[in-house]
């Protein structure tokens, strides 16, 4: 009993010093995964697809007034992104490039909630949560350099604040697939799972129903519970290495880019200080081939005494935050998946396929004259496509509508239609985990006469599961 | 642990055994019989109208008389036809040599042509020409109906001889062009079309879904939408039609929903059909295969309804051509949203990352 007590306080007492090594660890690893990542998406040609290339772009509520910026500034900051990912590695000017890369990320992702991915959310917060944490008082060149003095402990919440951030993605991701149609339909695993198909031995597996009620059960079981083996030394290697094959068969199965690397990275917070001083030791050993002045000053670990009350607080708050933001869509009646209200920043996780198309009407309320304005002139694919099933994307685009066609004529043939002051109406469908599409935006809305605000959509077709 | 384990998965073992279906749908099978027997036989059959269009305009040119222009003209009708039936492959070698625009883009700038045959001096293949060429081109050459005769225009006309020079251009050009199509297909696309067997951004599945949704968008904007006034507030707008002068649209509409249907059925074979029958269960009630097969079903008898000549019946029968065009448009939110997400096919040309 008293070893259970124990563990607990010990587990809780967030500011006892513990060694650098996973902290120092980590830091490389995630420096070195956003450098990949940063690349990866500017080589793509993504930095023009996603926000050079739209000429509308849909913004966070409450983030409207963020001014955009023009072509040379947009890559400039992913240049800048970039640099600040490296230096985060070298553990160089590590104040400054933590706090560059967060500033810097974060804006670009709050441009266009068309490309939001729970993983961006999560390096958002990773880099938030770097800014406070003295990840280069280790294993850094700011060590080697003099600037900060090197500490060889840390504080527990220090690594405890990223564990703690891996939980939250796993829980609520386990929590979030608790629900009907994932846990008794397999839905959308089974026809998600069916497009590997044409994997050589085992793609004859996927097209089975059983195996998408295995992968449902076992994905949720597996989200749910992973972080409590993480946690524990004796399961914890074996738990990691669940980790990779879970994440590497995600890789495998599905578009998902980054995340299971992000994920892949990220649990390695967990392993042992044993892991992370071999991990650090074999790199030392490589870089000690490289010639560096050292011009490291006195060693000061880091007093456990010092910012205890502003630390607890500040802790106090990101914990009840990320706790409690995710549950907000308790607020709204209505379903979830169909209103998607609260969906975001809740690691609602390839929980669900959903696939809309609307028809947009340019409509003169005095003559009731309509034109259907073609998406494709104003969209990409890509943002017409999450746009068709987002009731506040739905509203933004109609909004936009309505500015651009103000005092417009629209020629087809001899006929000139003129629209003053147009109403945009919409008719919208939208299929939602393999059920039959149905009407969810009624055309007898003017939408762009709607709030965009966070109150409920009474606005959208009842869904009919 | 591993006794928690079972004790999970027990349920699972349950439910698992409770349906298991027999496999044998394969993608790459499906894009083989697409290529083999409905694409490559679609593509070849084009071909060989261009070059016996191209005969039949030669033969009017040495001897512009009332019999080789009928034969001229049916030739003509006949290679439209073909045309719709291929046009919904717009990518491989047909996209490469640009086909598709430079065949049929209407309502044709019949003082453009005029002009062109006037001057003696064009670039068929220049942008600005891109109204004064191709099928519409032919269209208008071989049934508008001005002052004098048809024939008049290519004997006795002082522009006869330009006019002769202008309609064996236009068929020379679509003949040379289309060629390296099939060539194409034959030679080395037919194989990377196969083999391109995967789902992503790229896969010919993913391709040809897209262009078969592309044309189903062109079938109910460009063939009935606009001509029946749903893009002028309800004003009619006979100009738009297609194929306007052979007054062709109908038959044309009719012969392009048959070939998208038969896009998706696959012909014969192994088509969309079965795959969307694979992915939901042979079992699935509403079955999206039957709903769409069928929809394409009400289309025709929506198109059939209506008169043969569209310039006329646009301007009396506002609501026949309504309904066929809201049965088209039911058609496109089936493709745009039900068998996208079926199939797991993502409707976007850039690449992107999920979660």
């Amino acid at each position: 009993m008293t070893a259970i007590k124990n563990y607990i306080a010990s587990f809780f007492d967030w500011h006892k010093t513990i060694p650098a090594n996973g902290l120092a660890f980590f830091r490389i690893c995630f420096g070195v995964l956003m450098t990949f990542s940063t690349i990866r998406f500017m080589s793509y040609g993504w930095v023009n697809d996603f926000y050079v290339a739209p000429e509308f772009h849909f913004s966070y509520y409450g983030f409207d007034w963020l001014p955009y910026p023009s072509e040379m500034a947009i890559y400039a900051m992913f240049y800048g992104m970039l640099a600040c990912a490296i230096l985060i590695t070298l553990g160089l000017f590590y104040r400054f490039a933590s706090i560059g890369f967060f500033i810097l990320f974060t804006y670009i992702e709050l441009l266009d909630k068309t490309t939001y991915l729970n993983h961006y959310y999560f390096v958002s917060l990773v880099a938030l949560l770097l800014i406070f944490l003295p990840a280069n008082r280790y294993f850094s060149l700011d060590v080697r350099l003099g600037l900060v003095r090197e500490s060889e402990t840390v504080k527990a919440w220090h690594t405890g604040i990223l564990k703690f951030q891996m939980a939250i993605v796993y829980i609520f991701a386990g929590i979030a697939k608790l629900e009907s149609d994932w846990l008794f339909e397999a839905q959308p695993l089974k026809y998600w799972l069916h497009t590997a198909h044409h994997w050589p031995i085992v793609g004859d597996l996927f097209t089975q129903d059983w195996v998408a009620y295995l992968f449902s059960w076992a994905g949720c079981i597996y989200d749910l519970f992973i972080v409590f083996f993480l946690l524990n030394a004796k399961t914890r290697n074996f738990a990691y290495g669940f980790v990779i094959l879970f994440h590497f068969l995600t890789w495998m199965l599905f578009p998902i880019g980054v995340f299971p690397w992000v994920m892949m990275v990220g649990t390695l917070i967990f392993l042992s200080d044993n892991l992370h001083k071999r991990a650090l030791d074999v790199l030392r050993n490589i870089l000690a081939f490289i010639p560096f002045p050292n011009f490291k000053s006195e060693r000061k670990n880091i007093n456990p005494q010092s910012g205890f009350r502003i630390a607890n607080v500040l802790l106090a708050s990101y914990i009840s935050f990320q706790i409690l933001f995710p549950f907000r869509y308790l607020l709204y009646p209505g379903d979830l998946f169909w209103t998607e209200e609260g969906f975001r920043f809740s690691w609602r996780v390839m929980l669900m396929e959903k696939a809309g198309h609307g028809y947009f009407y340019l409509h003169d309320p005095e003559t009731g004259i309509e034109w259907e304005v073609p998406t494709c002139n104003h969209l990409t694919y890509m943002q017409e496509k999450q746009m068709s099933h987002q009731p506040d994307m739905i509203l933004q685009y109609a909004s936009y509508l309505e500015e651009t066609y103000q005092d417009t004529t629209i020629s087809t043939g001899h006929v000139d239609l003129k629209f003053k002051n147009p109403e945009i109406r919409a008719e919208v469908f939208v299929t939602l985990n393999g059920r039959p599409s149905q009407l969810f935006i009624d055309k007898k809305h003017n939408l762009a006469a709607l709030e965009n605000n966070l109150s409920h959509r009474y606005w959208l077709e009842p869904y009919n599961k | 642990m591993k006794k928690l384990l079972f004790v999970l998965l027990a349920p699972l073992a349950l439910i698992g055994c409770k349906k298991d279906k027999k496999e044998d749908f394969d993608r790459g099978a499906m894009l083989n019989n697409m290529a083999s027997a409905v694409i490559i036989p679609s593509i070849n059959s084009m071909n060989q109208a261009l070059i016996n269009l191209d005969g039949s305009a030669d033969e009017f040119i040495a001897n512009p008389n009332a019999t080789n222009l009928t034969t001229l003209q049916s030739t003509f009708i006949g290679t439209y036809k073909n045309f719709e039936r291929c046009k919904m492959y717009d990518f491989g070698p047909m996209m490469d040599n640009g086909v598709k625009a430079a065949m049929n883009t209407y309502p044709v700038d019949t003082a453009k042509i005029e002009d062109n045959v006037e001057s003696g001096s064009y670039t068929l293949g220049s942008l600005s020409n891109t109204d004064a060429i191709g099928l519409p081109a032919m269209d208008y050459l071989l049934y508008f109906e001005g002052s004098g005769s048809i024939l008049d225009r290519f004997t006795t006309d002082a522009l006869a001889e330009n006019r002769k020079t202008y309609l064996g251009d236009l068929t020379e050009k679509m003949k040379t062009e289309f060629a390296p199509v099939l060539t194409a297909w034959n030679a080395t696309y037919k194989s990377e079309f196969i083999a391109a067997d995967g789902t992503d951004v790229g896969s010919s599945t993913g391709i040809m879904f897209n262009e078969f949704v592309k044309d189903v968008e062109l079938l109910k904007n460009a063939k009935v939408g606009i001509p029946a006034g749903q893009f002028s507030g309800g004003e009619p707008l006979p100009e738009m039609t297609e194929a306007h002068f052979s007054k062709q649209s109908k038959v044309l509409a009719l012969e392009n929903v048959t070939a998208l249907l038969n896009c998706f059925k696959g012909g014969e074979g192994i088509g969309f059909d079965d795959y969307i029958i694979d992915v939901q269960g042979e079992d699935a009630d509403p079955s999206l295969s039957n709903n769409i097969i069928a929809q394409f079903g009400t289309i025709q008898t929506k198109i059939n309804a209506l008169g043969n000549d569209f310039n006329a019946d646009v301007l009396t029968n506002f609501s026949g051509f309504t309904e066929a065009f809201q049965e088209i448009k039911k058609l496109v939110t089936y493709t745009k949203t039900d068998m996208a997400s079926t199939l797991g096919l993502q409707i976007t040309f850039s690449d992107s990352d999920g979660d």
